[in-house]
C-alpha cells in the first residue's frame, strides 16, 4: 500500500530550530515581567499672589497634604490642621494609613494631590508601599519630596 | 475501437500531457507563514512590555498604570544603568559629591550622561536648550536601597532636564483579602 498526502515536517522543524537558536542568541539577560508605574508630579511650589490669580481656580492648591515616612512610622499632615502619627512600618501601619487617607479624601474630595516626604534612611520598598496605598485611595497627583538640605558651599 | 479513434485518443492524451499541472509543494509556504505569525505575535506583545533591568530587585504593587517600554534608569545593588549603558557603581553614586552649589543632591557622572541624553532628545525634537524634555524617564530602583539614593537620582534627572518621571515596579495580583473591598 502506498502512502497518500504524507506531510513533510522537516522544514517546520528546521524553522522552529532556527527560532530557538536566534531566541537564545539574542537573549540579553533582561527579564520580562508585567510592570506597573507611578507617575511622579512635581512637588508643590510657593506662588506669589499675582501668579495665583493668573492660575485657573481648579489649579489652585486648596489643601497641602503630606505623608512623612520615618524609620519608626508615618505621619500625615495637612494645611487644615491634621497631624496624625501612625507608628511602625508593618502591614497594619499601611492599612491604617489607607483608612486615614480615605477619611481625608472624603473631607476634601476636590484635592487629588499629596506630597510624600520619606526620610533618607527609609527603604525604597516602604516608599512604594505608601505610594500604593495613596493610589488605592484615589490620589492621582503624587509628588516625592525630600528633606531640605544645606546647599554645598 | 477503430484505429482512427485510438489515434484521436492518443493525440488528446499527448495534448493533456503537455499542459499537465505539476504538483505544488505548499509545505515551505506554510512553514514560512507559521514563522511570520510567530514573530508578529511575539513582537506585538513583547515589544510594548517594559523590561526589568538586570540585577534590579523591584518592589511590588497591586496598583499603578501600565508600564511601557521607555528610557529607563536602573539602580541595582551594584550598578546604575541608563538603558543598556552602565553609568557607574551604586556605591560610587552614593558617595559622589555634587559640584553644583545650589543642587546638593546631584550626582555629577550621572548628570553628565542624562544631560547628554536630554540634549540629543532636544536636538531631535527642536526643543530649545534649557527647556525640559517631554520624553518620560522610567526609574527602576532596588527595593532595599535607601531613599536618599532614589531622591538623588530623581533630583539629578530633573536638573538634567527630565521632568516626566515614573517609578516602575512589579505588578502583583490583588490579594484575596483586598479583592472584596
Amino acid at each position: 500500500m502506498t502512502a497518500h498526502g504524507g506531510l513533510n515536517l522537516v522544514p517546520l522543524v528546521d524553522i522552529l530550530t532556527s527560532i530557538v537558536f536566534f531566541s537564545v542568541a539574542t537573549y540579553s539577560g533582561a527579564a520580562l515581567a508585567a510592570l506597573t508605574s507611578f507617575d511622579l508630579s512635581l512637588p508643590p511650589v510657593v506662588v506669589t499672589q499675582t501668579e495665583a490669580q493668573a492660575r485657573s481656580p481648579e489649579r489652585l492648591l486648596n489643601l497641602l497634604l503630606a505623608v512623612r515616612i520615618a524609620p519608626d512610622g508615618l505621619r500625615v499632615e495637612h494645611s487644615e490642621g491634621l497631624n496624625q502619627p501612625i507608628a511602625g512600618l508593618s502591614d497594619s501601619t499601611f492599612i491604617r494609613l489607607e483608612a486615614l487617607m480615605r477619611q481625608v479624601r472624603a473631607d476634601f474630595p476636590q484635592n487629588n494631590d499629596v506630597l510624600v516626604i520619606p526620610s533618607d534612611e527609609v527603604s525604597y520598598d516602604n516608599v512604594v508601599r505608601v505610594l500604593e496605598r495613596l493610589r488605592v485611595v484615589g490620589y492621582s497627583g503624587i509628588a516625592l519630596g525630600s528633606r531640605a538640605r544645606e546647599a554645598a558651599r | 475501437m477503430s484505429r482512427a479513434r485510438e489515434a484521436r485518443a492518443a493525440r488528446r492524451a499527448a495534448q493533456f500531457a503537455k499542459f499537465r499541472v505539476t504538483e505544488l509543494n505548499l509545505v515551505p509556504l506554510v512553514d514560512t507563514l507559521v514563522s511570520i505569525v510567530f514573530f508578529a505575535i511575539t513582537t506585538q506583545t513583547v515589544g510594548e512590555l517594559s523590561q526589568v533591568m538586570p540585577g534590579v530587585n523591584l518592589p511590588s504593587s497591586i496598583v499603578g498604570i501600565a508600564a511601557h517600554d521607555q528610557l529607563t534608569l536602573g539602580i541595582s545593588s551594584s550598578t546604575i544603568m541608563l538603558g543598556e549603558q552602565t553609568v557607574m557603581g551604586t556605591g560610587q553614586a552614593a558617595a559622589a559629591q555634587s559640584n553644583m552649589p545650589d543642587q546638593p543632591l546631584v550626582i555629577p557622572p550621572l548628570y553628565a550622561v542624562l544631560k547628554n541624553k536630554a540634549d540629543s532628545i532636544r536636538r531631535a525634537n527642536d526643543i530649545p536648550q534649557g527647556q525640559s524634555v517631554t520624553t518620560p524617564l522610567a526609574i527602576q530602583g532596588d527595593r532595599e536601597m535607601p531613599y536618599v539614593l532614589m531622591s538623588r537620582m530623581i533630583q539629578t534627572a530633573r536638573v538634567a532636564g527630565f521632568n516626566t518621571l515614573t517609578l516602575q515596579v512589579n505588578k502583583t495580583e490583588v490579594p484575596a483579602a483586598l479583592a472584596g473591598m
